[in-house]
């Protein structure tokens, strides 16, 4: 529910969808996700932080991520998140029916 | 399956997550204050700045601990442990709850588990008790006569709704060499009736298909007497015994819950049927198609139902009925659930379980009622802490949640009291010993389903006493709540209303307890009618005798005659004996006493509507003399050695009464199916099969002219003296007949007491019961006063200050709350006297019963209400406004 009350413009279910984008290209903690995904998009994606945690437990129930305490950049203790094999799979089919659905969107909104 | 692992790892290591989960958020946020200092902002700027940012984070750490699912449990473990400490923060109030739960719990378990014997698993000892079924021929006036062993050959293979049809029959056998006999209970079986039955042996085999046959006698015993007559030895095995003079071979023990299929009736051996002429030489019960002796049981078919196979059976017995009307005519057909038993004392049994299940449940809401009450006024003084918890945000969803879990931990702390209490109760039935003319073994116990049952019932009670506290509390204005002084809103209507209901079920209860206790004082105060102090009796039974049977297996009448003859001229000369009898039935048993079926009285025209009908016993002269049963008119019968005159009979004075009326009865004729009898004499009436019965008309024949093959020896000797006469009985018996065994002596005092078990368990529940109630119920309705004073202690110090006595206060609440008790107890009345008029049609209305014991109620509810009245009225009015 926090998901669709905190972010109103993304796709429920996107943003488990975003998170396990950015750890296509290697482990990061909770920040580093958030930054990635800000940064990529130019701003236009402000993940809420408050929804980002519990959508990262929903990975980690589904087991397809996995978490690990590591040292960050500056030498602090972190907790790094780490794409599992069934995290890659699931990344793959929801890309692929995410494509889908945005390509469906546009041929409606271009048919007008 | 792996996601419930995955689930279950994160639990356990819960504590650990959240501590995780709290570090990578605060990590998180304090890298965002890094950037947000990089972009020029202060240090505390940028603090606040980054905390805004991650919004609120206890309830983003709640939200990511909810994606695991646990917060259910975890809400649970923490009201659970939370209504723990409510509860014991009020000891006595819990304590008293717990326990009227507990003991109303388990009176319900305890009856329930005889009900489960009796009703759910009959047949101990085999797998699905509850699925077989009784094929009972039933006879044009009604009986159930079982069948023949060639009427059960021919249906065996026909009737097609039964998976395995097989067929069993009760025999006494002696068993022992020479003089040694003792008398044992076996069952003649078919070939099939251990597999029908599902049993495997416990040790050895059963029968194989040669062995059914006389050529190799085999026999297979139960468990308990391999254990009592072999110590258990399994050397047992091909080992023999001598039985009716027959040698048989042991060759299989059963397993050992299993005591046999006639009910509650524990078997020593089994033989195969096909033995029966070998075993009683001389019977023709194999070939005789009219010898019914047989009970047919079986298992329906998969998704065959009890009517299907009733009309398949009822065919079948129409097609014998044309085919053999010798033996058939007139023969309906009947399938019965097996409990259901028609012959033997079990009919009155199952109901009588229900009534008692019914009062006992009755017991059960009423305590409820009384847990309700006592809660209720916990609950008021709590609305504050409630009014609270929902300011802060609660739901009233989660504040009911928490009631009802303190509820549910009462109502299963009940169950688990109740389960002690039937434990308790089962086993001290199953030390009660049951003597009678067969062997009899009850065992009950407290298993799963009475357990389920237990918890069940625990709950449910929570569910009742529970919802109206939790109602109350979790309904309402929060402000009221909280305002001091005001307690909760006004909720007096409902507590007086659950103390009427209480008082009402509570009368219910202990007019029951009054009426079962009556019962069985008159049982103990009322005169039977004859003397039960100084008799013995000493059951005997000619039946397995070698060399006297006729063709029809029954003893040679002579045999019998003469044996009854010696028997009592011998026991006549005993010192210590002052006369000695035998009677076929003994009065006031459990089976009570047969019928004489179809007779005529000379000069009397039947009323066809209602046919006349007596009791009949069978007796030799000088019985009535023996039992100390006085004549009123006429002799006693002629000795047994008279030849000359002709059959007599003996009526008793309600027989006279019913049939003879003002007319001459000795000198008049009686006209049966057994013959034609003068009657000799008139007896004075006596209790037959019940204490305490309106009088039953019953004849008396005589050994003389009607021996019978089995019957008690009666022997009056002093009181308290019976049993030192036990052993000349035993040894006039082996001199009359060698070999004979004795079987079931008691006293006439204790065959009436052993069969008065079922009146004798009830009242004794009841009297521990019934002065429980009363004080729970006490209890109760303290509380409601006392609480209601509580509440309007302003208003009691207004009235005195305004000139009201202490006594008009007092009599105020009291009167208020005895009008509410007494709306209740005239319902409770109602109730019990329609329920029963219904079940005990006819039955004494006993005004001291029916009045005292509501007397007996208000005055105790006089008394529970007078005692917080009184402190109330004793308060200084001054003190009294001062309060809040």
């Amino acid at each position: 529910m926090n998901v669709s009350r905190e972010s109103p413009d993304l796709l429920p279910g996107t943003l488990d969808l975003l998170i396990l984008g950015a750890l296509a290209h290697g482990s990061k903690h909770g920040y580093g996700i958030a930054e990635h995904l800000k940064t990529l998009s130019a701003d236009v994606l402000q993940v809420g932080e408050s929804s980002l945690y519990p959508a990262l437990q929903r990975l980690l129930l589904n087991d397809w991520v996995q978490a690990e305490w590591g040292l960050s950049e500056n030498n602090r203790r972190a907790r790094y998140y780490t794409l599992t094999a069934s995290g890659r799979k699931q990344l793959r089919t929801e890309r692929g029916e995410f494509d889908k659905m945005i390509l469906a969107i546009q041929k409606v909104l271009h048919a007008t | 399956m792996k996601k419930l692992f995955r689930r279950i790892r994160y639990w356990a290591g819960s504590r650990r997550a959240k501590a995780d989960l709290a570090e990578e958020m605060e990590f998180h946020r304090a890298l965002k204050q890094e950037e947000l200092e990089r972009n020029g902002m202060s240090a505390k700027d940028a603090a606040g700045a980054s905390r805004r940012v991650l919004g609120n984070t206890l309830r983003g750490r709640e939200e990511a601990h909810d994606v695991w699912g646990w917060t259910w449990l975890d809400d649970a473990i923490r009201d659970a442990g939370y209504a723990f400490r409510t509860i014991l923060r009020t000891p006595a109030l819990s304590a008293v709850v717990v326990l009227s739960l507990g003991i109303g719990i388990g009176v319900n378990s305890a009856v329930f588990s005889w009900i489960e014997r009796f009703v759910l698993r009959p047949v101990a000892g085999v797998d699905h008790p509850s699925e077989f079924y009784l094929i009972e021929p039933r006879s044009e006036s009604g009986s159930y006569p079982g069948s023949s062993w060639t009427e059960y050959n021919d249906l065996r293979d026909r009737l097609r709704s039964f998976r395995e049809v097989f067929a069993s029959r009760m025999a006494p056998f002696t068993v022992g060499e020479g003089n040694q006999g003792e008398r044992r209970t076996g069952l003649f079986v078919s070939d099939n009736y251990f597999s029908g039955l599902g049993l495997k042996p416990a040790l050895g085999r059963f029968w194989r298909p040669d062995e059914a046959s006389e050529r190799r006698p085999a026999a297979v015993i139960s468990y308990r007497y391999w254990k009592a007559a072999f110590n258990g030895d399994p050397k047992v095995l091909e080992q023999t015994i001598r039985a009716n003079d027959q040698v048989l071979t042991i060759i299989g023990i059963l397993p050992e819950g299993f005591q046999g299929t006639a009910l509650i009736v524990d078997f020593d051996l089994w033989l195969p049927a096909t033995l029966a002429s070998t075993m009683f030489p001389g019977t023709r019960e194999l070939e005789d198609r009219g010898m019914r002796s047989y009970s047919m049981m079986a298992r329906l078919r998969d998704g065959v139902s009890r009517e299907v196979a009733q009309a398949e059976f009822a065919n079948v017995m129409n097609e014998f009925a044309r085919l053999y009307p010798e033996s058939n005519k007139g023969f309906g057909a009947e399938v019965l659930p097996y409990w259901q038993m028609p012959r033997g004392p079990q009919r009155f049994l199952a109901t009588g379980l229900m009534v008692l299940q019914g009062i006992m449940l009755v017991l059960l809401l009423a305590v409820c009622g009384n847990a309700a009450n006592l809660l209720l006024a916990r609950a008021a003084t709590r609305s504050r802490e409630i009014g609270t918890r929902l300011a802060i945000g609660a739901t009233r969803w989660r504040v009911a949640r928490l009631l009802m879990t303190e509820s549910l931990i009462i109502g299963l702390a009940g169950s688990a009291v109740g389960v002690a209490i039937a434990m308790w109760a089962t086993s001290a039935l199953r030390s009660v010993r049951f003597t009678m003319a067969f062997p009899i073994y009850l065992e009950t116990f407290v298993d799963w389903r009475v357990l389920l049952f237990a918890v069940l019932l625990g709950t449910a009670c929570a569910l009742a006493f529970g919802t109206a506290p939790a109602l109350q509390l979790a309904r309402g204005d929060v402000q009221a709540k909280l305002r001091p002084g005001m307690g909760v809103a006004p909720q007096k209507r409902l507590r007086n209303l659950l103390m009427g209901l209480e008082a009402g079920l509570a009368l219910m209860v202990l007019l029951a307890a009054a009426l079962f206790f009556e019962s069985f004082r008159d049982t103990q105060t009322l005169d039977p009618g004859f003397q039960m102090e100084g008799v013995l009796l000493t059951g005997y039974d000619l039946g397995g005798t070698a060399g006297h049977i006729r063709s029809d297996g029954s003893v040679e009448p002579a045999f019998s005659r003469s044996f009854a003859t010696q028997l009592l001229d011998r026991l006549r000369e005993v010192p210590g004996i002052e006369s000695a009898a035998i009677g076929s039935s003994v009065p006031l048993d459990i089976h009570g006493m047969p019928l004489l079926r179809s007779f005529r009285v000379e000069g009397r025209t039947e009323n066809s509507d209602t046919p006349d009908r007596s009791l009949v016993n069978f007796v030799t002269p000088g019985y009535l003399q023996t039992m100390r049963i006085p004549l009123a008119a006429g002799t006693d019968f002629a000795p047994m050695n008279d030849t000359t005159t002709p059959a007599q009979a003996i009526v008793n004075e309600e027989f006279v009464r019913r049939y003879i009326q003002n007319a001459e009865p000795v000198g008049r004729r009686i006209e049966s199916g057994r013959g034609s009898f003068v009657i000799a004499g008139v007896a004075k009436n006596s209790f037959y099969d019940a204490v305490g019965e309106a009088p039953i008309p019953i004849v008396y024949l005589s050994y003389r002219t009607q021996p019978r093959t089995a019957g008690d020896i009666h022997v009056r000797t002093r009181p308290g003296a019976e049993l030192l006469v036990a052993n000349e009985v035993r040894r006039a018996v082996a001199e009359v007949q060698t070999g004979l065994p004795v079987f079931n002596v008691r006293t006439l005092g204790e065959h009436v007491q052993n069969n008065l078990l079922f009146r004798r368990i009830p009242a004794r529940i009841f009297v521990v019961l019934g002065p429980l109630l009363l004080f729970f119920a006490a209890i109760g309705i303290y509380s409601v006063v006392a609480h209601n004073v509580a509440r309007r202690i302003t208003e009691i110090g207004v009235r005195m200050a305004l000139g009201a006595t202490a006594r008009n206060v007092v009599a105020g609440i009291v009167g208020e709350t005895i009008r509410t008790i007494a709306i209740g107890v005239a319902g409770g009345i109602l109730v019990a006297f329609t329920v029963y008029i219904h079940v005990v049609p006819g039955g004494p209305i006993d005004p001291t019963i029916f009045l005292g014991v509501p007397a007996v109620l208000l005055l105790v509810a006089a008394a529970a209400s007078w005692l917080p009245a009184r402190r109330a009225a004793g308060l200084d009015p001054m003190n009294a406004l001062r309060q809040d």
